[in-house]
C-alpha cells in the first residue's frame, strides 16, 4: 500500500509541474529582439547549413558584445532539412511569430522556391544566403525576399566568357535534372551560343542519383567535344570525371559551383582532379578584405563545424539585418524598406547593392582550377601563369 | 479510495477526465518553446502512462471506452475543436494540428490494408503523393473546382492501387513488400524526371475554395483575426471524422470480419469460402483512396509540393506511425500520429541533434512496448 501512496505523490508532483508550466507559458516575456536563421542542419547538406548557422550566430554574438548597440539580440534557428515540406513548416513557424523580425535563410533552391510565398504572406523580411535559382527573387514581386548571393545567371556569364577566352569552341553538356542543373545548363548554353560557341546536341540529363554514365559518355566521346560541361553537385561530378578517364575521353572538364568542394578532390584524388574547372560566387574567405578577421573570430568561438563556403554570406546578411534594426527599430515593414536602401555597401563578400527585386546586383564570381589537390583561384594558379596548361582546344580533332 | 477512483474512471467521467487531460497536455506541449518545458511535458506523459498502467487506470479507461463509446466519440471530436479554438490566431500550431489530422487519415488507410486484411504496403506516401499531384494538376491544368479535385485525388490513388495490386497479389510475404517498395522508388523518380509535374523542384498548389470562400485568407471574427488554417483544420477534422466512422463501420461489418480472417489464416479462410483476393483488393483500394484524399488535402494546406515529400522514407514514417500506435487500433493510430508529428517539430530546439534523440525515443518505444501504444483488443461479439 505504501508504494502506491508514493506513486500517487509522484503523479501529483508531475501534474503540479505541468500546471505550473501551463501557467508560466503565457507569462513568459523576453526583452531581447529575435532574428532567425533557417537552413539544412541535418541531412546531406548539413555541413554547409551548420557553418552558415554558426556564422549568423557569430554576427549576433558580436553585436550583443558591442556596447554601442541599442538592442540585445537572440538568434532563433530552425532546420529545413533541404526538403520543401519541412521548409514550409519551419518558415510558417518563424514567419507567423511576430516577435521574429527577419531571417537569413535557405541553401537549397527547391526549399526557397516553396517558402517565398510563406514569407510574403506573413510579411517577414528574409535574406537568402545560399540558394541560387533565379526564380527566388525574379519569379515574384515580393518585397520581403532579398538575396545576397548572386544567381546562377551571373555565374554562367562569367564561366562562358572565360571558357571562350581560353579558345574552346565545342561543348558537350551533362546536367542533372533538378532545377539547379537545368537552369545552369540553360544559361550556360544561352551565353555560349550568343558569343559564337558551339553546343553539341544532344545534351544529357541525368538523375541526381545515377551511378553509371557509360552510355552518355560513349556518345559524347563520338561527338568529340573540347569541353565537357557538367552542371550538378559533387557526387555526380566525381563519378562522371572518373568514368571519363576510364573511357579515355581527353576533354577539358568544367563544372559549376556545385562541384567546388573539398569532397570533389578527395573523391577523385589529386591526379584525376587536376585541371578541373569550377566557378563560385564570392572569393575564398582568406582572400576577402576582412576575411582573416572573420576566420579568426569564427575560430575563437569554438564552433564544432568548419565555416563552409556559404558562411560569409550568412554572416554578412545577418549583420545587415542587425544594422538595419539598429537604425529603424523592431518593425518588419521598416526593416524591409531599409534593406532595399543598401547600395554599394562594402562588406566581407565584396560590394552589395539590392535591385528592385531584392537581388544583390553586384555579386562577384571567382574562377577556380584544381591544382595539386586544391581548388586554387584561377589568377593565382600555375595555369594562368603559363607553367601548366589545360587541355588544348582543338586537340581532339 | 483507489477502488472508488477506478470505478469513477470506468464510468462516463473517465472519458471527460481523459479528454480534458489531453487538451491541457497538448496545449502546453504545443506552446512549449524551450528545452525544459518540452522535456517536462514528455516526462509527464511517459510518467502518467506508466503510472496509469501500474494502477490499472488503463483498464478502467478501457471499460469506459467499451461502455460509453458514443460519449468517447463525441469527446474525440471535442478535443481537436477545443484545440483549434484555443489556437485560433496561431498559424503554426493550427498547421501542425491540421497536419496531424491529415496524416491520421492516411494512416487509417494503411490500417485497413495492413491492420485488417494484412496487405503490406511500403508505398503509402506514394499514394499520398498521387492524391496530392492529381488534385493539383486537375486544379491548375483542368481548372476543376478544388472539392472535385480533392475527391478525384482519392479516386486516382485508388485506381493506381488497382494496378499495383496485381503484382502484389501474385507475390506474398517479403516479395509483396518488395513490390510496393519498388513502386515507392518508381513514383519518386517518375515525378523527378517529369517536368509536366513540376520536376524535382516541385509545384505550387492553389488553395481550397468551398462555397465561394477562399481558404487562403484570414477571417475576421469580431475583433480577432482568425488564422486561415482554421478553415483547413475544420475541413481536415471533417475528413478525419468521416474516415474514422467509415473505417470503424468497415471493421465491425462482415467485411471487416472477412478481412480479419484473411489476415490471420488465408488457407483456413479459403476453406470456409472466403474469397481472399477480393478482400485483399478491397482493403488495398480503400486504403489507398483514403491516403490519396489525405494527400490532396495536405497539398492544398501546404500550398507547395515536391517529390521530396513523398519518398520511400516518408512511407516508412507512415508505417512507423501504425506500428507505434498498435496495428489495427484506430485510437492508437491517432495517438501515435500526434507524437510522430509533434515530437520532431518540438525537437527543433536541439537543432542538429534532433533526429538522433528522436530515433533514440523510437528505439526505446519499440523495446518497452513492442505491440505499440494501444494494442488492438480482441473483437467483441457481444
Amino acid at each position: 500500500m505504501a508504494a502506491r501512496h508514493i506513486l500517487w505523490r509522484r503523479v501529483l508532483c508531475l501534474a503540479l509541474f505541468a500546471a505550473f508550466f501551463y501557467a508560466a507559458g503565457d507569462a513568459e516575456a523576453k526583452t531581447a529582439l529575435r532574428v532567425g536563421y533557417i537552413g539544412p542542419l541535418t541531412g546531406g547538406n548539413s555541413s554547409i547549413g551548420l557553418g552558415a548557422r554558426n556564422a549568423a550566430e557569430l554576427a549576433v554574438f558580436e553585436r550583443n558584445e558591442d556596447s554601442g548597440a541599442t538592442y540585445n539580440y537572440e538568434l532563433f534557428s530552425l532546420d529545413d532539412e533541404c526538403k520543401p515540406d519541412a521548409g514550409i513548416k519551419v518558415a510558417t513557424k518563424m514567419a507567423s511569430d511576430k516577435k521574429i523580425l527577419g531571417a537569413v535563410a535557405h541553401y537549397c533552391s527547391a526549399v526557397a522556391l516553396g517558402t517565398v510565398d510563406v514569407y510574403h504572406r506573413y510579411g517577414m523580411p528574409v535574406i537568402v544566403y545560399g540558394a541560387v535559382s533565379p526564380g527566388i527573387t525574379y519569379g515574384n514581386n515580393y518585397p520581403e525576399i532579398l538575396r545576397i548571393i548572386g544567381t546562377l545567371i551571373n555565374q554562367n556569364k562569367v564561366a562562358s566568357e572565360f571558357m571562350l577566352s581560353q579558345g574552346y569552341k565545342r561543348f558537350a553538356i551533362i546536367h542533372d535534372t533538378t532545377d539547379y542543373g537545368k537552369d545552369h545548363k540553360d544559361y550556360f548554353t544561352k551565353f555560349i551560343k550568343e558569343q559564337g560557341g558551339e553546343i553539341l546536341e544532344p545534351m544529357f540529363g541525368v538523375t541526381s542519383d545515377q551511378q553509371d554514365f557509360t552510355t552518355e559518355l560513349t556518345k559524347i566521346k563520338s561527338m568529340n567535344p573540347e569541353v565537357i560541361y557538367f552542371s550538378g553537385l559533387t557526387p555526380l561530378g566525381v563519378r562522371i570525371r572518373s568514368q571519363m578517364e576510364k573511357l579515355g575521353i581527353d576533354a577539358q572538364f568544367e563544372g559549376v559551383s556545385g562541384i567546388k568542394s573539398d569532397a570533389f578532390i578527395a573523391g577523385l584524388g589529386p591526379d584525376l582532379a587536376e585541371g578541373c574547372l569550377s566557378f563560385l560566387e564570392g572569393s575564398p574567405v582568406e582572400k576577402l578584405a576582412g576575411g582573416e578577421a572573420f576566420l579568426r573570430s569564427y575560430q575563437a568561438r569554438d564552433f564544432k563545424n568548419l565555416p563552409d563556403t556559404m558562411a560569409p554570406f550568412a554572416y554578412v546578411a545577418m549583420r545587415q539585418f542587425l544594422d538595419v534594426i539598429e537604425k529603424v527599430g523592431p518593425d518588419r515593414k521598416k526593416i524591409t524598406e531599409a534593406l532595399y536602401k543598401i547600395k554599394n555597401a562594402d562588406t566581407l563578400i565584396g560590394k552589395v547593392s539590392y535591385d528592385d527585386h531584392g537581388q544583390n546586383s553586384e555579386p562577384y564570381v571567382s574562377k577556380y582550377v584544381a591544382q595539386d589537390g586544391q581548388w586554387v583561384v584561377w589568377e593565382d594558379s600555375e595555369y594562368a601563369s603559363g607553367k601548366r596548361s589545360l587541355k588544348k582546344p582543338g586537340a581532339g580533332k | 479510495m483507489m477502488r472508488q477512483m477506478l470505478a469513477f474512471l470506468s464510468g462516463s467521467a473517465g472519458c471527460i477526465v481523459f479528454a480534458l487531460a489531453i487538451i491541457v497536455w497538448l496545449h502546453v506541449f504545443l506552446m512549449a518553446e524551450e528545452h525544459v518545458p518540452i522535456f517536462i511535458c514528455l516526462v509527464t506523459v511517459v510518467g502518467l502512462g506508466v503510472a496509469a498502467n501500474m494502477l490499472k487506470v488503463t483498464d478502467a479507461v478501457r471499460t469506459s471506452l467499451a461502455e460509453h463509446e458514443r460519449l468517447w466519440n463525441l469527446c474525440a471530436l471535442a478535443v481537436p475543436l477545443a484545440l483549434i479554438w484555443l489556437f485560433r490566431e496561431d498559424h503554426y500550431n493550427l498547421f501542425l494540428i491540421g497536419a496531424i489530422m491529415v496524416y491520421a487519415v492516411a494512416v487509417l488507410g494503411l490500417n485497413v490494408q495492413l491492420g485488417y486484411a494484412g496487405v503490406i504496403n511500403f508505398s503509402c506516401a506514394s499514394f499520398f503523393g498521387i492524391g496530392a499531384y492529381t488534385s493539383t494538376m486537375l486544379m491548375t491544368g483542368a481548372g476543376l473546382p478544388p472539392l472535385a479535385a480533392l475527391l478525384l485525388g482519392g479516386v486516382m490513388a485508388a485506381l493506381v492501387g488497382c494496378i499495383l495490386i496485381f503484382p502484389v497479389l501474385r507475390t506474398s510475404g517479403h516479395y509483396a513488400a518488395l513490390v510496393t517498395m519498388a513502386f515507392a522508388l518508381l513514383f519518386k523518380v517518375f515525378m523527378d524526371v517529369n517536368d509536366f509535374f513540376g520536376g524535382p523542384q516541385g509545384i505550387t498548389v492553389p488553395p481550397m475554395t468551398l462555397f465561394g470562400i477562399d481558404f487562403s485568407h484570414n477571417m475576421l471574427f469580431g475583433d480577432t483575426e482568425l488564422s486561415f488554417y482554421l478553415r483547413y483544420d475544420l475541413l481536415c477534422l471533417l475528413l478525419l471524422g468521416l474516415a474514422f466512422c467509415f473505417v470503424r463501420r468497415l471493421e465491425r461489418s462482415w467485411i471487416g470480419l472477412s478481412m480479419d480472417a484473411v489476415r490471420s489464416d488465408d488457407t483456413a479462410s479459403a476453406c470456409f469460402g472466403i474469397n481472399i483476393s477480393r478482400w485483399k483488393i478491397t482493403a488495398f483500394v480503400v486504403g489507398n483512396c483514403l491516403s490519396g484524399l489525405a494527400g490532396a488535402l495536405y497539398a492544398m494546406m501546404q500550398a507547395y509540393i515536391s517529390p521530396a515529400n513523398f519518398t520511400f522514407s516518408d512511407s516508412l514514417l507512415f508505417l512507423s506511425i501504425l506500428l507505434l500506435g498498435g496495428i489495427g487500433n484506430m485510437w492508437g493510430v491517432i495517438l501515435a500520429t500526434v507524437f510522430v508529428v509533434l515530437i520532431p517539430e518540438k525537437f527543433q530546439v536541439i537543432q542538429e541533434f534532433r533526429y538522433l534523440i528522436y530515433s533514440g525515443l523510437v528505439l526505446l518505444m519499440i523495446i518497452f512496448s513492442p505491440k505499440g501504444l494501444l494494442p488492438r483488443q480482441p473483437r467483441s461479439y457481444s
